[in-house]
């Protein structure tokens, strides 16, 4: 199949989002499946609730209950082994959470290669075994897990603080909130000239409609996990 | 053998499980999901029990807003209610004034008279529940006035004698009570949205919230989802 023909499905992603990583590992699983251009877009989630006047879903008791329910039994039928953390509300609210996302952007300009293995080892760090992600030490660890050689480890690391990543950081932000992103994740997905935009991890099978696919279900035989 | 002889111990049945359906009919993607679960009822082992609730009672007792207060999602989803719809086949329409509806006019009357029929001949309360579906949301017509209930009742093919005695009581306290009652039953559950569907599997309460949790509710509930079944359509228009 020409690579002309793949339709162009974007993901906006933050690591700090649960539901991100679900959409992550089904839209992984189905590039076998669906004749797609995955691109993984590592965005700030935080600017986007802040830009558009949103709040964390976390702030009313009976849906932050509800949602650790549906994670759990959304986590086994898809299998992805989340884990949950203990006060989720305020570690997801640590504005240090941007640095692995500034991490995300500088392999996505350095070295792309390795963006979806280190989104994965920063999720299952964060939502698999609580731990830590703003840490230099951790983020070492969350790219030597993902395979990434030690000496680019090292660059990656040393141009966190660049005006570059940042710059690529808040364009990328800007890109999903012009497309009419308000939370994550938000995947976009080109059909037709037209960009769809879709919210949430809980729309494929209108997705699967506009790229002209089925939908096939967790394809949990394909899990990466 | 007599008649209750060996040819009559065939393996049992597995008994219906009962699925509860907390609902109010001020919110569209309720509608879907009502849809979905009446066309379900045909496919899945279940035992549907309709559950008319009050949507502003929940959104107080959960200390919710409506989401549509985010103006990025607010024109996020007046397209996803038209795409999913359109997908669910659905007959939906936008009101002119959805806010007016919505948050001016709302749904006590309509809640306590759903109220009223499945308390008194809850054999109606799946129609007249679509015909209020169809008032509000293709038709653009009011829910909260007597006559505007008594349409609908006689659309869903109550006879007039019965509708107008039933929409007689509607502010009895007994019916009051009742819909009081669903609301917090459904809070209780821990609900803090409409729809709140309530599975009960093994003797365990599995609530979801939404339209959109049917491929996991099936898994839960050892049944097999097979999309939204549009041809299986019952909303006449």
């Amino acid at each position: 199949m020409a690579d002309a023909d793949k339709k162009v499905i974007e993901l906006f992603y933050d690591t700090i989002s649960p539901y991100s990583w679900i959409a992550f590992e089904v839209l992984c699983r189905y590039r076998s499946r669906w004749n797609i251009d995955l691109r993984l877009r590592p965005f700030s989630l935080a600017a986007v609730v802040t830009e558009t006047g949103n709040s964390p879903p976390g702030r009313v008791p009976a849906k932050l209950k509800w949602m650790g329910r549906d994670l759990m039994r959304q986590a086994h039928f898809y299998k992805i082994p989340f884990r949950g953390r203990k006060d989720p509300n305020n570690d997801m609210a640590n504005k240090d959470n941007i640095k692995p996302m500034f991490l995300l952007t500088a392999v996505s300009m350095d070295c792309p290669q390795h963006l979806e293995r280190l989104t994965r080892e920063l999720w299952l760090r964060f939502w698999s075994r609580e731990e830590d992600i703003t840490q230099p030490a951790s983020l070492e660890a969350a790219a030597t897990a993902a395979g990434i050689p030690a000496d680019q480890t090292a660059a990656l690391l040393a141009k966190l603080q660049d005006e570059t990543v940042k710059a690529r950081l808040t364009e990328t932000t800007q890109e999903a909130l012009r497309h009419g992103a308000f939370g994550a994740p938000t995947i976009v997905a080109h059909v037709g000239g037209k960009p769809h935009m879709y919210w949430g991890s809980d729309r494929f099978l209108l997705i699967a409609d506009v790229l002209g696919e089925e939908w096939q279900g967790p394809l949990t035989e394909l899990a990466h996990l | 053998p007599g008649r209750w002889g060996s040819s009559n111990m065939a393996a049992p049945v597995q008994a219906r499980k009962t699925v509860e359906f907390f609902y109010d009919v001020l919110s569209p993607y309720t509608w879907l999901a009502f849809e979905v679960m009446c066309r379900y009822q045909q496919k899945w082992n279940i035992d549907l029990k309709l559950r008319p609730f009050f949507l502003a009672g929940i959104m107080k007792g959960a200390d919710n807003r409506p989401p549509a207060m985010v103006p990025a999602k607010g024109q996020y989803m007046t397209k996803d209610v038209l795409m999913l719809t359109d997908m669910y086949k659905v007959p939906f329409n936008w009101p002119s004034n959805p806010t007016e509806v919505m948050f001016v006019k709302g749904s006590v009357n309509a809640g306590r008279f759903l109220t009223t029929v499945d308390m008194n001949c809850d054999q109606y309360l799946e129609e007249l529940t679509r015909q209020l579906f169809l008032r509000i949301y293709y038709r653009d017509e009011d829910i909260t006035e007597p006559a505007s209930l008594l349409s609908a009742a006689m659309k869903a093919g109550i006879p007039e004698d019965l509708a107008k005695q039933l929409l007689s009581t509607i502010k009895d306290q007994t019916v009051k009570d009742r819909l009081r009652e669903t609301t917090q039953t459904a809070l209780d559950y821990g609900a803090f949205g409409s729809p709140t569907i309530v599975a009960h599997v093994d003797g365990k309460p599995k609530m979801f919230f939404g339209s959109d949790r049917f491929e996991l509710m099936a898994h839960m509930l050892g049944e097999k989802w097979h999309g939204p079944l549009p041809e299986l359509a019952k909303a006449k228009i």
